[in-house]
């Protein structure tokens, strides 16, 4: 096979154009301004506060479908919801019970359960990747590769994740998971079915915000019109309704619209940059000390020599000063000698010469 | 120019560390979040801000909290009265009172009126404290607080048509006594016979040139009335904060249930009246738009005064017709919402609509009105002829309409003791409605209800369903409202069998309700919540308490096992 020149270049234009435009696109996608709204298809629960009974079933088919351990106290106690409880090891889910003002003084209800952000604060600050965000929307956990540092518990902006501080050589986080292994078989989480009233409901979470808001669209007065979740730290697969203030059911209202690896990406995006940065700065420094040192060395060896130059001169100087005085007092003395010899000798003559 | 070996060493170092602090400056964009505001618990319904100083431009420090009814009782117990605080004035028909404002009559220049304050309240929290008992604060940020742990409890306060009755009583008809209006010739305030009105027509939530606000002319007429009738040892209303604007106070005052007809000229029964202004100058465009217009509606004037508690409830702005300022178009008077608008609006306490969704709430009405879409929303053009009613064309000949005295229309004065006015008409189109005053027979509503579908871990249901088609009825039996409103004997039927046309014998709740989500689908209720929403939800509005909602034995009897 012939290959013309014309063709070879042809070919390697276009990979050239491909691989550009794959590099160009993909960093394009990296640096968009526009926000990740979840995965398209997404699935979701809407939990309609005005029709939670506060009958703790969701609890209850919680801990059925995920084998957890058997409660203290039975299900059916419902004297439990007096006191404000948590999520905690072995518990994914609790209702807990707010009496409010509003609503005929009536209480309200509020489930609370890991509530799937759109962008996990969880998996963002955890640098093993143990959660992950999936496209059903459920946030999944992976103990395999967690090193139980627990930043996924103070990141959590709603205090869900949990860990097993009872396990000392196999501690794990815990948390709520969509009852992810059921979602992908067509079923509904286990809360979800349960539930008697369908203060839960299940389905996509685009259909999920349709529904809502058209619940409050339909029904202005018993709902505050706002729903919990659609943008809320980015936004949640969780959506909450109610009808009296969020906060008044224990839920915080100054979380802002932000997803949370946004606060934190600017700082955490420059740490590559620090790492390839220190080897270049302390090489720097390194080669700085040691250009410093060299050059120290050197004025050092060169000032020496000089001064052993000037030395030595000085001392040679000295020598031949001496060696001259020397020099001029030995020709003195012989000049001395001579002249005393010779003058001796001519006293000597003229003593003979009177005495003759 | 040569630079030193050091000099050289200084550049490479500072170069290094500069690049490292712009990278982790830029770096540094994670921001603090705050807890959340919450409201002081302390609550008074005597707290007032002092903010006199406004007038004079903007305050250099916050506004002081200051507690009035503390004040009057710390100074009754001294034998004090309010001349303590509030100087004599005299007012326009040359009477004597108290003015409102704080030792002086006018608000003359910030430094005096600043003054007025602080050398009078230092010296009096001094004095009562150098006599060793409790007093008020002397340092600056304690009367000037930023953020305050108090916080008002007062509520508004308001005439309603009882407490009207028991003033018109009070003064034998003399409604001169407070009723007034601007004569702009005069320059006066003068009674205008058979032009009463609300109070806040003119005096607004803030005072407009020579037009004191609301707040100002209340405190001045109210307060200053209670004071005299208290002087002559006569029953008089309160003269403290408390008495007017705590709610537990507000409650306890006496309501009398007979009141006599408010005579101000009203009609009895007229169409709602939808030409003045006119808008349309051509004859043509008038003729063709009046007879494409929506039909007419009947209002019975006379039923709603005894419905409601004040007269401003719909006359917000005046005692004129709505399409005075509602125009058919819309008008800068009435802020541009038409006629239209102004009679639908769902979230308006002052619209028909508005109002009447209201009535809904109520404990016998909203076990039922609780599901349904309010207001217009239910897109059901059948609603429209409740109050849209039967064109003039099917009114037979004999029957004219009235055209409306002049006087009436153009809001002239009407002697007293005039008889009100009905248009035959419109009188005749609401007397043909047939009040709804109960539902089918009682051989054709079944006694009992079976529900046994869904049962697994209980027995089969057994829903008491006459029984409660026969206590829905009686608790609606003696509204007006609901008996035109229910236009069907099986109305009362679509509280539980809704979005199936009325029928003797609806479809079952299966017909619609199936599995929970199907599909991941999730706009309509399984069959179970379909049911346990409809039967607590109706419950928990109705007052219900038993059985509760979570308990299921209440209802469902459990399975031998």
């Amino acid at each position: 096979m012939s290959i013309s020149r014309r063709q070879f270049l042809g070919w390697l234009g276009a990979a050239g154009t491909a691989g550009a435009g794959a590099a160009v696109g993909k960093k394009a996608h990296a640096a968009a301004t526009k926000r990740f709204e979840g995965y398209p298809d997404s699935d979701g629960v809407l939990f309609d506060s005005t029709r939670c009974i506060g009958c703790r079933k969701c609890e209850e088919g919680c801990q059925k479908v995920n084998e957890l351990p058997e409660p203290e106290r039975p299900f059916d106690d419902l004297t439990v919801l007096e006191n404000k409880r948590r999520t905690r090891a072995g518990v994914y889910t609790v209702v807990n019970k707010y009496d409010t003002e509003e609503n005929g003084k009536r209480p309200v209800f509020r489930k609370i359960q890991c509530n799937h952000c759109l962008e996990p604060a969880c998996a963002s600050a955890c640098f093993v990747a143990a959660f992950s965000k999936t496209p059903s929307g459920a946030v999944t956990y992976d103990e395999s590769v967690c090193v139980g540092c627990r930043y996924c518990m103070i990141a959590c902006p709603f205090e869900i994740p949990t860990y097993e501080y009872d396990q000392p050589l196999t501690p794990k986080v815990e948390k709520c998971t969509m009852c992810y292994p059921r979602i992908t078989q067509g079923l509904l989480p286990g809360c979800v079915e349960i539930c008697p009233v369908e203060a839960l409901s299940f389905g996509k979470r685009k259909d999920l915000l349709r529904e809502a808001r058209d619940r409050i669209q339909k029904h202005p007065k018993r709902y505050v019109d706002h729903i919990y979740g659609e943008k809320e730290m980015g936004g949640t697969n969780w959506l909450y309704l109610s009808g009296v203030e969020f906060e008044k059911m224990g839920m915080r209202e100054d979380l802002g619209t932000t997803p949370a690896p946004d606060l934190t990406h600017g700082a955490l995006s420059i740490v590559p940059i620090v790492v390839g940065l220190w080897p270049v700065l302390l090489t720097g420094v390194y080669a700085i000390n040691k250009r410093k040192e060299k050059i120290n060395r050197e004025e050092k060896e060169r000032a020496v020599a000089e001064a052993l130059e000037k030395v030595n001169a000085e001392a040679q100087a000295k020598l031949s000063q001496v060696m001259e005085k020397a020099e001029n007092d030995k020709k003195t003395a012989i000049d001395t000698a001579v002249k005393k010899a010779l003058e001796e000798a001519a006293k000597k003559e003229s003593d003979d010469k009177e005495t003759s | 120019m040569k630079i030193s070996e050091k000099g050289k060493s200084i550049i490479r170092w500072t170069s290094c560390l500069g690049l490292l602090a712009v990278v982790v400056i830029y770096g540094m964009r994670a921001e603090g979040v705050t807890g959340p505001w919450t409201e002081p618990e302390n609550k008074r319904p005597d707290m007032i801000t002092i903010d006199a100083m406004k007038v004079f431009g903007d305050l250099e420090r916050p506004g002081v909290i200051f507690l009035h009814d503390r004040h009057t009782e710390a100074l009754s117990s001294k034998g004090q009265d309010c001349s303590a605080c509030h100087l004599k004035e005299t007012d326009t028909r040359g009477q004597e009172r108290l003015s409102i404002k704080y030792k002086r009559l006018k608000d003359t220049n910030r430094n005096e009126v600043m003054s007025i304050y602080h050398n009078n309240c230092i010296q009096c929290h001094t004095e009562v404290a150098s006599e060793g008992e409790k007093s008020g604060p002397l340092v600056c940020g304690e009367c000037h607080q930023e953020k305050p742990d108090i916080v008002s409890s007062g509520q508004p306060m308001g005439m309603d048509k009882s407490l009207h009755f028991r003033h018109v009583k009070a003064h034998e008809n003399k409604c001169e006594q407070c009723h007034h209006e601007y004569d702009e010739k005069s320059k006066t305030l003068i009674y205008a016979k058979g032009r009463e009105g609300t109070c806040r027509y003119c005096h607004m939530e803030e005072t407009q040139e020579n037009r004191i606000s609301m707040r100002n002319a209340s405190h001045i007429s109210c307060v200053d009335c209670h004071l005299k009738t208290k002087a002559k040892e006569l029953p008089s209303g309160p003269v403290n904060c408390q008495g007017c604007h705590d709610l537990s106070a507000q409650e306890k005052i006496e309501v009398v249930k007979d009141i006599p007809r408010m005579e101000r000229g009203q009609p009895d029964i007229v169409f709602v009246k939808r030409e003045q202004p006119d808008p349309y100058t051509d004859p043509e465009l008038k003729k063709e738009i009046s007879e494409n217009l929506m039909d007419q509606v009947p209002f019975s004037h006379l039923a709603h005064e005894n419905a409601n508690d004040t007269c401003r409830v719909c006359h917000h702005a005046g005692m004129e017709s709505c399409v005075t300022c509602h125009s058919l178009k819309g008008s800068k008077e009435g802020n541009f919402v038409r006629l239209e608008t102004s009679m639908h609006q769902i979230d308006s306490q002052m619209s028909c609509l508005g109002c009447h969704e209201t009535r809904k709430e109520d404990k016998n009405c909203s076990g039922c009105h609780e599901f349904m879409p309010s207001g217009l929303k239910t897109k059901d053009p059948s609603t429209c002829i409740s109050c849209h009613m039967k064109p003039l064309a099917e009114i037979p000949d004999s029957v004219q309409p009235l055209v409306l005295a002049e006087n009436v229309t153009n809001n002239e004065p009407v002697e007293n003791g005039s008889v009100h006015m009905s248009d035959p008409l419109a009188k005749m189109l609401l007397e043909s409605r047939v009040p709804i005053t109960a539902t089918y027979d009682e051989e054709d509503i079944p006694e009992k209800v079976i529900i046994k579908k869904l049962s697994k871990k209980y027995e089969p249901t057994e829903l008491p369903h006459r029984k409660i088609v026969n206590t829905l009825m009686k608790n609606i039996q003696d509204s007006k409202i609901t008996q035109y409103f229910h236009q069907d004997p099986g109305t009362l039927c679509q509280g539980c069998h809704h979005n199936s046309p009325v029928s003797k014998k609806p479809p079952s709740c299966e017909s619609c309700h199936g599995a929970a989500f199907e599909g991941g689908y999730p706009y309509k209720p399984g069959l179970m919540a379909a049911y346990h929403n409809q039967c607590m939800g109706c419950h928990d509005r109705m007052g219900i308490e038993k059985p509760a909602t979570n308990d299921c034995t209440g209802c469902h009897k459990e399975k031998k096992k």
